[in-house]
């Protein structure tokens, strides 16, 4: 069986047969052969490797946790399985292969086999070529919101996940959940950091 | 002689019956019952008890296996309301189910509902301003709609009496189109929002930028503690530091013992007594058990928000009122209003890179209204006019996505570099009360209880298309003149609705003959109900309307005390 056809199947079956025993076994004897130390809910290994791979070089790790240390991945894999209605999920997949296909046509092997030299040219052209976001007001975005494409898309949600998280929200960012007063104009210096929340 | 059931009407009656418990059924109930009337509360949904009902008031992102995103499953139930954009997993239990409470969009309407004790005053965006003279006189003046039954000099003690209560922070700067409220202490401008107040002001004579006024405690008072600036009011706060019934009018109807709260408890209509000529009671659906109930009550106050407080009157039919109680004009149900809502600019200010604020601010700033306020600010496109929100504040990390770069550079700099401070402002433009803007029964799509639902009919018309023209002119000119960059204008063209503030269908008025309440919100043929949420107006200002409901609930319910001493009710 073909590793991606059975595990959208099993994600369009519904969460509960990702629980069940075959299921696991399947899952545990495709693992073997990839290089993937941890469970995807939704993505194939080889998506699985190109959103890591992806990760790892938006957010790598310096003196700061990267994205891989916080488990950027499987966040965005999660969020994939249980926040995507099957019409997202699906053009998901198609986005992803249609990526990899990129990567392969122009330096001919997936984008987690790259090189950082060669990963520094597919981002940049992405970069450059991929609309952006509109501003938003109170959470929606103004005016009409050109389609930013799978790039931006992606690096908003890793952005997004990784910012929000724990390990960086609470203990690399400027944190302070009972501020207790607001002051409107205070040195930059005193605060150090961006603000968490 | 058949043996009549006398116990239970008595267990069945109240003094009062107010129905529904948000903003202004909250301040129904605290005085009626400080009047020591014996008071019963219809909530359709249920209870909320601080001390368990807000579970995510301490929660972060973090706390959430998806950091707050919603399921398939949570948009389908949500599948109108989360047009809004505020629906998230930490306060998606405070919006009512959609798939429940179905309603029909003859037209795009955005019809916001919160069923549970307190109401949208969980959730409300607690922007609290009075209303001008130029407000309640502008009906008789350019012609639309009818004339209020009322002016500010009525209301004005009942918004002192209701500030001093509900708490509001603001500045006080005597604007005639702006009154001046009974202050706690403003909250801060920032300093981009400072040096663009004082450009605009300078730029334009006679405009003003000011701090948001919003019921927020910026003192502690009446019991209840200060603003801690996290800005997480709609999943509740702990220190009951913003107004809404839970925090604040409820506890003090409570304390009377003279509070009855029914939950679960659907209002169907109001019954009509024809020997007295008076309501006797209203009629209830258990929603958990799908019973019909009937209470009995001496006064009725109907607070269940404008377009349910709309489908009672709609529904309470009788011999004399086959058309709705209340319905003698036939007005029941049309003049719905809302505001314009996001039509605006926004644009980054150069300068200031070297200043932060700390603390998160629930307020912005405000611009009152400078069209038609005056001879010299007369319009020619349009009557009436409009106010803006808005705010500055530094990107953040949140600006990284549309940054045209990556790895361990980029990912540093947003850790470190707030990023460069962007400013934008919101119109939010009156309606004019339109005949043929409006709600009817629709009995042939019926709710899970088997009653008929609402079809919203309602659209903006030339006068709010043309507001909303000169709103994006000048909101851009004005972004322009001060010396913002970046300028990007925008109309999100959004239906009625969006607003969440939902006025009119059940107006008040002089006439019997155009209108279905009186100047004291009675209606005019059936003295012993009120209506004082939002169903009752006459016309909508363009400020945020929510301060109005409290101060003419207050002064409904102590005109309905006195008549109830007076033995007039």
């Amino acid at each position: 069986m073909n590793r991606r056809e059975a595990l959208k199947k099993t994600v369009f079956l519904g969460g509960t047969a990702l629980a069940s025993t075959s299921m696991l076994t399947l899952l545990q004897s495709c693992q073997q052969q990839s290089r993937l130390d941890w469970q995807p809910l939704f993505l194939s290994v080889d998506h699985a490797q190109l959103v890591s791979s992806l990760v790892d070089t938006i957010l790598p790790t310096t003196d700061t946790p990267g994205g891989l240390d916080v488990k950027l991945d499987m966040f965005i894999d999660l969020i994939y399985a249980k926040s995507l209605d099957e019409n997202a999920q699906q053009q998901q997949v198609q986005e992803l292969d249609a990526f990899n296909q990129k990567c392969t046509d122009q330096f001919g092997s997936a984008f987690h086999q790259l090189d950082a030299d060669q990963k520094k040219t597919i981002l940049m052209a992405e970069e450059s070529k991929s609309p952006k976001f509109n501003g938003g007001v109170w959470g929606t975005a103004v005016g009409e919101q050109e389609p930013v494409g799978f790039y931006r898309s992606l690096k908003s949600l890793m952005l997004w996940g990784y910012f929000t998280s724990e390990a960086i929200g609470k203990d690399v960012l400027n944190y302070d959940p009972i501020p207790g007063e607001y002051k409107g104009c205070v040195p930059l210096s005193e605060v150090g950091k961006v603000w968490s929340l | 002689m058949p043996n009549y059931n006398i116990k239970a009407k008595q267990d069945m009656t109240y003094d009062a019956i107010v129905v529904g418990s948000g903003i202004s059924g909250g301040w129904a109930a605290k005085e009626l019952c400080e009047a020591g009337l014996k008071t019963l509360i219809l909530e359709r949904g249920r209870l909320i008890d601080p001390a368990q009902d807000f579970p995510n008031m301490y929660k972060e992102s973090w706390d959430f296996d998806m950091h707050g995103s919603l399921t398939p499953e949570d948009r389908q139930k949500h599948y109108k309301g989360i047009r809004t954009g505020f629906i998230g997993e930490s306060s998606k239990h405070f919006y009512a189910n959609d798939e429940e409470n179905p309603y029909t969009e003859v037209k795009p309407f955005l019809w916001v509902r919160a069923h549970q004790m307190g109401g949208r005053s969980q959730l409300w965006g607690r922007q609290s301003y009075r209303w001008s003279e130029i407000d309640f006189e502008a009906n008789a003046v350019d012609g639309h709609g009818v004339d209020w039954p009322i002016r500010y000099k009525d209301l004005e003690p009942w918004y002192t009496y209701v500030e001093k209560f509900a708490g509001i922070s603001g500045e006080a700067l005597g604007l005639p189109q702006l009154p001046d409220s009974h202050f706690l202490p403003p909250m801060e401008l920032n300093c981009v929002e400072k040096d663009i107040k004082e450009r605009i002001e300078r730029e334009y004579p006679g405009r003003h930028m000011i701090i948001g006024r919003v019921a927020h405690l910026t003192e502690a008072i009446n019991g209840r503690g200060q603003c801690q600036y996290r800005n997480k009011c709609g999943d509740g706060c702990p220190y009951r530091a913003y107004f809404s019934s839970v925090n604040a009018t409820l506890p003090a109807a409570e304390a009377t013992g003279n509070l009855t709260i029914r939950p679960y408890s659907i209002a169907h209509s109001v019954m009509y007594d024809e020997a007295t000529g008076k309501a006797s009671g209203v009629r209830l659906i258990d929603a958990e058990t799908g019973e019909m109930m009937e209470y009995f009550s001496r006064v009725i106050f109907l607070n269940a928000s404008t377009l349910s407080s709309t489908r009672i009157l709609m529904n309470s039919t009788s011999n004399r009122f086959p058309n709705g109680m209340g319905n003698d004009s036939g007005e029941l149900g049309h003049n719905l209003m809302d505001h314009t809502y996001r039509i605006g600019a926004m644009g980054i200010f150069d300068g200031h890179a070297d200043k932060y604020y700390k603390g998160r601010r629930p307020n912005g700033i405000y611009i009152p209204r400078y069209w038609n306020i005056s001879e010299q600010t007369r319009s020619d496109k349009f009557v009436r006019g409009f106010g803006f929100q808005g705010g500055a504040y530094r990107k953040g990390w949140g600006r990284g996505a549309n940054v045209e770069s990556f790895g361990a550079e980029f990912k540093d700099s947003l850790i470190h570099d707030p990023g460069p401070w962007e400013f934008f402002i919101t119109g939010f433009a009156e309606c004019l009360p339109y005949h043929d803007n409006k709600v009817t029964l629709d009995t042939d799509n019926l709710d899970k209880w088997g009653q008929p639902t609402l079809a919203i009919d309602c659209d903006w018309k030339e006068n709010e298309l043309a507001l909303n023209e000169q709103i994006q002119e000048d909101a851009v000119e004005m972004l322009e003149k001060v010396g913002l960059t970046d300028i990007v204008g925008f109309d999100n063209k959004h239906e009625p609705g969006f607003g969440i503030h939902e006025m009119g269908t059940a107006r008040m008025g002089r006439d019997p003959r155009t209108s279905v309440l009186n100047g004291t919100n009675q209606i005019h043929a059936v003295p012993n109900v009120f209506v004082t949420d939002g169903a009752c107006m006459t016309s909508n200002s363009c400020v945020n309307p929510s301060l109005t409901y409290m101060a003419l609930t207050a002064r409904a319910a102590d005109h309905a005390i006195s008549e109830l001493k007076k033995q007039n009710l």
